[in-house]
């Protein structure tokens, strides 16, 4: 049997999978089989195998709503498009930014948009690193300098107050 | 050779076989994906973010006091080997293990909580426990989890509960999971069927390490598809009904080969296959477990193996390569290994 990547070699790694409730087979030849990583995990089956398969962010870009390309996370600056391309969001705001989208998305993922199960009372702020304090109060002192470059007052507010409590 | 595996116990726990159907689940498997508000999530944070959150949630770990006799490891100070030590003993998993930035993980001394840090989440906290046990795992993932929330905060909204990198996960960021063996259905070549009828009921089966992993002697792990718009507690109750069914069967499907047209052929297949793991000089791990997934299935059905499925589900775990590496005490090339695991196992089925 020929390696289905390579369609030269012999293939002589078989491997069976479990993708999608379904068991697919996948004949390799040793070269192809380590051109994908399964050296070592050859042996134990611990490997990757969403390049051979296709990663989830092909399962997104079929099931996401079209989107105007300026749509971007206001904390983290994560483009949508970019979401759409990798299936991953950047930071927990993510999930307001992108709200309209989301809730569509997850109808489709999980058949509910509304969360039902425990509901967290939220944890103490945690004892911040001086470096990821003084971090945090740069990247706030940028976005309030934008803001006033913007004459978004509410927004430049907002942003002082923070920069107030962070500071504390 | 790797130091680490030596602060582990020879022993694995939660892969004693205890619990219901120990021959059909060989573990059940509960974990939690959590982030910390804040920060951006792992595949956005620099190394700088990355080094912090590890540092918050290993001191909210020991905190926590739910890690006695705990490692705290950082993954950049594991060599290969150790790294993969940790994935064979499922307290990792495979992504983690390949990080090139802060990441981490806290594990208790028994093995059965642990945390891994910075993987695709800040944080994925999960409980395992021997056998068919998901309110056991469950309730023990919950204490974890609720325990880290009082240390950390974590992001979290009403409307889609526990924030994750991957809306898939969002929700309850639960996911409940059975290890399971089987031999029969896989050999009736019933199992295309039964993962298409479990695809309609919200549940997926991967491979024995998880997602994108491949099946290895008839082990499936069988777990929930969705996990938001439901309680925690309905999850479970939807996996523990499918896991029953499951047994159900493979319960039937072992009675169908041990009946006629099939008794002696099985009979003759799984007797090869404890001749073949009792004499080998060399073997691989894939030879291996196909070989014990029809020895398992022997003791299964009463018949004299030489030893009890205690073993049988530790040398699954300690048959591994880093395993077979970390007992001999020095890296072994392939051909090295094979044969140290066909002596080891010698020495274990009698």
């Amino acid at each position: 049997m020929l390696c289905e990547e390579c369609r030269e070699k012999s293939a002589v790694v078989f491997l069976k999978l479990a993708v999608n409730n379904k068991v697919t087979e996948l004949h390799l030849c040793p070269a192809c089989a380590a051109k994908k990583g399964m050296g070592f995990g050859l042996e134990t089956g611990a490997f990757n195998i969403s390049d051979i398969v296709g990663n989830m962010s092909g399962y997104f870009k079929d099931f996401l709503p079209v989107e105007k390309k300026t749509l971007r996370c206001g904390a983290c600056g994560l483009k949508y498009s970019e979401f759409k391309e990798t299936g991953r969001l950047g930071c927990p705001d993510c999930y307001a930014g992108f709200e309209e989208q989301l809730t569509e998305l997850m109808t489709r993922i999980h058949g509910a948009s509304r969360h039902s199960g425990r509901v967290y009372r939220g944890g103490p702020a945690p004892k911040l690193s001086k470096a990821e304090t003084a971090r945090r109060l740069e990247e706030l002192r940028a976005a309030l300098k934008d803001a006033v470059a913007k004459e978004d007052f509410e927004a430049a507010a907002r942003l002082r107050d923070e920069m107030k409590r962070s500071d504390g | 050779m790797a130091d680490l595996s030596k602060s582990f116990r020879p022993f694995v726990t939660w892969a004693g076989a205890r619990g219901a159907w120990p021959d059909m689940i060989f573990s059940t498997r509960v974990r939690f994906a959590r982030n910390l508000r804040g920060f951006p999530f792992p595949n956005r944070a620099g190394p700088r973010q990355l080094a912090e959150i590890r540092r918050l949630a290993l001191a909210a770990a020991r905190e926590t006091g739910l890690f006695p006799g705990g490692h705290y490891v950082k993954m950049e100070t594991l060599g290969p080997l150790e790294r993969r030590f940790l994935v064979e003993r499922h307290l990792v998993s495979h992504a983690l293990a390949a990080a090139l930035l802060p990441a981490g993980a806290a594990i208790s001394g028994e093995e059965d909580l642990s945390a891994m840090i910075n993987e695709e989440d800040h944080l994925r906290l999960q409980c395992l426990s021997s056998g068919f046990a998901i309110e056991e795992a469950f309730k023990a993932a919950l204490k974890l989890d609720e325990a880290l929330g009082r240390e950390l905060p974590f992001a979290y909204g009403d409307k889609f509960g526990f924030l994750t990198a991957c809306p898939t996960n969002a929700g309850t960021g639960m996911r409940v999971s059975c290890l399971a063996h089987l031999p029969a259905l896989s050999r009736l070549g019933r199992m295309p069927q039964v993962l298409e009828s479990l695809s309609h009921l919200g549940v997926t089966a991967r491979g024995i390490y998880g997602e994108g992993t491949y099946v290895l002697g008839d082990f499936y792990q069988i777990s929930n598809a969705t996990c938001l718009g439901r309680g925690e507690e309905d999850f479970c109750g939807s996996i523990d009904r499918v896991i029953r069914n499951l047994i159900r069967q493979e319960i039937s499907a072992r009675e169908t080969l041990v009946g006629d047209p099939f008794r002696l052929k099985t009979e003759d297949a799984v007797f090869r296959a404890l001749g073949l793991l009792r004499h080998a000089r060399t073997l691989s791990y894939e030879e291996f477990m196909q070989n014990l997934s029809l020895v398992r299935m022997g003791a299964a059905l009463g018949w004299a193996m030489g030893a009890d499925f205690s073993t049988f589900n530790q040398v699954t775990l300690l048959l591994q390569p880093a395993h077979i590496q970390a007992a001999a005490g020095r890296e072994l090339d392939p051909a090295g290994r094979d044969a140290y695991r066909a002596d080891y196992l010698r020495g274990k089925l009698g």
